[in-house]
C-alpha cells in the first residue's frame, strides 16, 4: 500500500491496547514502533521518514496533552492522532488547537483511525518536501552576490529594468546581465517562477 | 423580675394618684407604639401558623390583631387628644368601653389558645389553604373591630356609665378590672398547667405584665386618667410587651436559621453521595472501557489479517488470543465491583415500612417546612413486614419525597400536599406511594424519567430515579409513576412482603 517508506509511532500504556493497535496498523502494511511511555519514545532512534504519532491521552505521569506541548518545545514536528477512553470537548479542543490531526475516543472505529493516520503521514510527507525545497532555495539564494540579491528583490517586486537602473544608478545593460545571472543561479525558468521563489524565501525570512 | 415589679410598684405607689395635666399629647405616640407592637406580634404569629397549621396559634394572632386594632379608636376617642382634628364628639363612655373590650377580650383569646392547644394535633395535617384562612381571619377581625367601634361611638347612651367625668371612673368600671384580673389568673393557671412550648412560656410573662399594668391602672391610680400611676402602668406594659416582641423576633430568626442549616446539611449530604456515585461510575466506565476498546481494535486487526490476499493465520490467532484475555479482564472488573457493593447492599433485614416512612418524613421535615408543604400520611396499620436494605429503601423514599417537594415549588394557586401512603396490595405485596400536587409529569417525557441521565432539573444528574428503580427491582419489586388527580404525580413502588402475615402490635404507629 505504501510505496514510499513511512512509520507510525504508538504510545499507549495498556499492553493489550498497544499490541492491538500495532497489529491493526501492520495488517495494512504500516511500519510500526510502539512504546509504553513517552520517555521510551524520546529515547528511541526514530527513522528519518514521514511519520505519524498515535498518542493516548491518559498516560502515567505526563498526560498526552502535556507531551504534545513538550514535542513542540523540542521542535519535533510530528502529526498527532489522539486516542482516549473518555474524551470531553474542552480536551479535544485543546488538542486540536495545538495542531492534532484527530481526537478519537475508544473503542475506535478502525476506518476513522486508519484514515487519520494516513492523513498524518501525508501531512508529514508534504511538510518534509516543503522543508527540503526551502533548504534548496536558500542555498541557491546564498550563491547570489549582494548586487544580484538586490536586483532579484526589485524584479520580484514588479519593477522594470529601466526603473531598477534608475534606482541603482546603473545602466540598463548592466541590469540585464545581472538579471540573467539571477535567473540562472536561482534556476527560474520564467519571471513568475522567480516571484514564487522570492515569496517562499520572504515567508521563510519573516517566519524567522 | 419580681424584684423589679415590686420596685416599680413601690416607687410609683405613693404618688400614683397625682394627676399629670396636659400629658394628653403623649397619648398618640403611646397608642402608635402599642398598635405597631401588637400588629407585628400578630404577623409573627400568623407566620408561625402558616408553618405549624395550629389553630391555637391562629386564634392567638387574631387576639393580638384585635387588641392592636382597637387601640386606634381608643386613642381617637380619648377626650381632648384629637379634638383639633374636628372629629365629632364621641361621648364620654366610648373610650372606657373600648378599653373594657380590649382588657376583657385579650385574655379570652389567650384562654382559647390554651384550650385549643390540646386538641390541636389532629388538625395539624389538615391542608385547608393557609393563605385563604389567614385572609379570611384578618378580614373578619377588621370587620368586627370596625363594627364594635361603630356601635360604641354611635350608641353612647346605651353604654354602661363607666366614667363620671373625662378623668375619673365611676362605680360600674370597678367590675371591668376585677373581671380582667380574674380572666388573667385563669389564663395563667391554664397556661402554667399545659406549658409546652416557648410560646406558652412567653405568654405567661405577657399575662403577668398585663396584670401588673392593670393593677397600676385601675387600683394604684384608682383609675384616674393621666395620673402618675396610670402612665406608669401604661409605660410598664409597653416596655415589657416590646421586650417580649424582641424575644419572639430573635427566636423566629434563630429557628429559621436552624431550619435552613439543617436543610442545607441534608442537601449537602445528598450531593456528597451523588459525587461519590459520579466518581464511581467514571471509574467503572474507564475500567470496563479499556478492555472493551482493546477487544474492538484486536477484532478489527484480526479481520484485516484474514482479509488479506493470503490470510495471515498466525497474526489472526494472536489477535483472537488478546480478545480472550481482554474479555477475562473486563469480567474481573465487573466481578470486583459486584463484591464491592455486595457487602453493603446484600444486607437484608425485616423492615416495618411504616416506621421507615416516618423516619424519612422526619428527616425531610426541614425541606417540607421550607417548601410550605403539608404532609398527609395514610398508613395501613396492619401492614406486614418486608425484607430489605433499610438504607437503600430510605434513599428511595428520600429521593421520591424531595422530587415531590421540588415539583411543588412553583405551585401557588393550590395547596401543596405531599401524600405518603402504605397499603397492602394483591396477595404477597405491599405498595408505598408518594404523591404531590405539583406540576405533574410531562407526557412527552413520561417514558424517559427512569432512564439514566434524564433530568429536568438544572442541577440534577438524572440518576435519582434510575437508582430508585434499580434498588426497588433489586428488592424484587417495581417502581412506576402515574398522574395524580387533578394535579401532580404519584410515584408508587410495590415490594413483596414476608409470609408471616401482619405486623406485631408493638410496631403499630400511634
Amino acid at each position: 500500500m505504501n510505496s514510499e517508506q513511512s512509520v507510525v509511532f504508538v504510545i499507549d500504556d495498556d499492553p493489550s491496547m498497544r499490541e492491538s493497535l500495532e497489529s491493526l496498523l501492520r495488517s495494512i502494511c504500516h511500519e510500526v514502533q510502539a512504546f509504553a511511555t513517552t520517555q521510551e519514545f524520546l529515547l528511541s532512534e526514530r527513522p528519518d521518514v514521514p511519520g505519524c504519532l498515535v498518542l493516548d491521552v491518559r498516560l502515567p505521569g505526563q498526560s498526552g496533552l502535556e507531551f504534545q506541548r513538550e514535542l513542540t518545545r523540542l521542535d519535533i514536528e510530528l502529526p498527532i492522532v489522539f486516542i482516549t477512553g473518555h474524551g470531553d470537548i474542552p480536551m479535544s479542543v485543546t488538542a486540536m488547537k495545538a495542531g492534532a490531526i484527530e481526537f478519537l475516543t475508544k473503542p475506535l472505529r478502525d476506518q476513522d483511525f486508519l484514515d487519520a493516520v494516513h492523513r498524518g503521514i501525508d501531512l508529514d510527507r508534504d511538510r518534509r518536501t516543503n522543508t527540503a525545497v526551502l533548504a534548496d532555495l536558500r542555498e541557491r539564494f546564498g550563491s547570489l552576490t549582494s548586487r544580484e540579491r538586490e536586483i532579484m528583490v526589485l524584479v520580484a517586486a514588479g519593477q522594470l529594468n529601466k526603473q531598477i537602473a534608475a534606482e541603482l544608478e546603473l545602466s540598463e545593460i548592466t541590469i540585464k546581465v545581472h538579471r540573467a545571472q539571477v535567473m540562472r543561479k536561482m534556476q527560474a525558468k520564467s519571471l513568475p517562477d522567480l516571484v514564487r521563489f522570492a515569496d517562499k524565501l520572504a515567508i521563510d525570512i519573516t517566519k524567522l | 423580675m419580681l424584684v423589679a415589679v415590686a420596685g416599680a410598684v413601690l416607687v410609683t405607689a405613693p404618688v400614683a394618684r397625682v394627676s399629670l395635666a396636659n400629658t394628653e399629647i403623649f397619648l398618640p405616640a403611646y397608642a402608635a407604639a402599642i398598635f405597631l407592637n401588637e400588629l407585628i406580634t400578630a404577623v409573627l404569629l400568623l407566620a408561625l401558623f402558616s408553618v405549624q397549621r395550629s389553630r391555637a396559634v391562629l386564634v392567638l394572632s387574631i387576639g393580638y390583631l384585635f387588641s392592636g386594632l382597637m387601640v386606634v379608636p381608643w386613642a381617637l376617642t380619648f377626650p381632648g387628644v384629637f379634638a383639633s382634628l374636628g372629629l365629632p364628639d364621641p361621648g364620654l363612655q366610648s373610650t372606657a368601653s373600648i378599653a373594657a373590650l380590649r382588657r376583657l377580650g385579650f385574655p379570652l383569646f389567650v384562654l382559647a389558645y390554651a384550650l385549643l392547644k390540646n386538641s390541636d394535633s389532629s388538625v395539624r395535617n389538615s391542608h385547608a389553604p393557609v393563605r385563604g384562612t389567614i385572609l379570611r381571619s384578618v378580614a373578619g377581625v377588621v370587620a368586627i373591630a370596625c363594627g364594635f367601634t361603630w356601635l360604641i361611638v354611635t350608641g353612647d347612651d346605651a353604654l354602661p356609665r363607666f366614667m363620671s367625668d373625662t378623668r375619673n371612673v365611676s362605680e360600674p368600671w370597678q367590675y371591668v378590672p376585677a373581671t380582667a384580673v380574674f380572666l388573667y389568673l385563669i389564663g395563667l393557671t391554664v397556661l402554667w398547667r399545659r406549658q409546652r412550648s416557648m410560646l406558652d412560656f412567653w405568654l405567661i410573662i405577657v399575662l403577668c405584665t398585663l396584670l401588673i399594668e392593670l393593677i397600676h391602672l385601675s387600683y394604684l391610680s384608682a383609675g384616674i386618667r393621666l395620673s402618675v400611676g396610670w402612665w406608669a402602668g401604661r409605660l410598664y406594659g409597653l416596655i415589657s410587651a416590646s421586650l417580649v416582641l424582641l424575644v419572639l423576633l430573635s427566636q423566629t430568626t434563630t429557628l429559621y436559621a436552624r431550619l435552613a442549616r439543617s436543610v442545607s446539611a441534608e442537601r449537602r449530604a445528598r450531593e456528597d453521595r451523588l459525587v461519590t456515585m459520579e466518581a464511581l461510575s467514571a471509574l467503572i466506565a474507564h475500567e470496563v472501557n479499556q478492555p472493551l476498546a482493546s477487544m474492538v481494535t484486536n477484532a478489527d486487526a484480526g479481520l484485516r489479517w484474514l482479509g488479506r490476499k493470503s490470510p495471515e493465520l498466525e497474526e489472526t490467532r494472536a489477535a483472537l488470543k488478546r480478545i480472550v484475555n481482554d474479555g477475562h479482564r473486563a469480567g474481573n472488573v465487573i466481578e470486583g465491583i459486584k463484591t464491592m457493593f455486595k457487602k453493603s447492599a446484600q444486607e437484608r433485614v425485616p423492615l416495618n415500612l411504616n416506621q421507615l416512612i416516618s423516619d424519612v418524613l422526619r428527616r425531610s421535615q426541614g425541606e417540607v417546612q421550607l417548601g410550605r408543604v403539608s404532609v398527609e400520611t395514610g398508613f395501613d396499620e396492619q401492614l406486614p413486614l418486608t425484607t430489605g436494605n433499610p438504607i437503600q429503601l430510605q434513599q428511595v423514599l428520600l429521593n421520591l419525597i424531595s422530587n415531590a417537594i421540588e415539583a411543588m415549588n412553583s405551585v401557588t394557586d393550590r395547596p401543596r400536599v405531599l401524600g405518603v401512603r402504605s397499603e397492602r396490595h394483591a396477595p404477597g405485596s405491599v405498595v408505598v406511594s408518594v404523591g404531590d400536587t405539583g406540576i405533574g409529569l410531562d407526557p412527552e417525557h413520561k417514558d424517559q424519567i427512569f432512564e439514566p441521565f434524564f433530568t429536568t432539573n438544572r442541577d440534577g444528574m438524572g440518576m435519582g430515579l434510575m437508582f430508585c428503580r434499580s434498588i426497588v427491582e433489586a428488592h424484587g419489586g417495581r417502581l412506576w409513576a402515574t398522574d395524580n388527580v387533578p394535579h401532580g404525580a404519584i410515584f408508587q413502588f410495590i415490594l413483596p412482603h414476608n409470609e408471616d402475615s401482619a405486623l406485631p402490635n408493638k410496631w403499630k404507629l400511634p
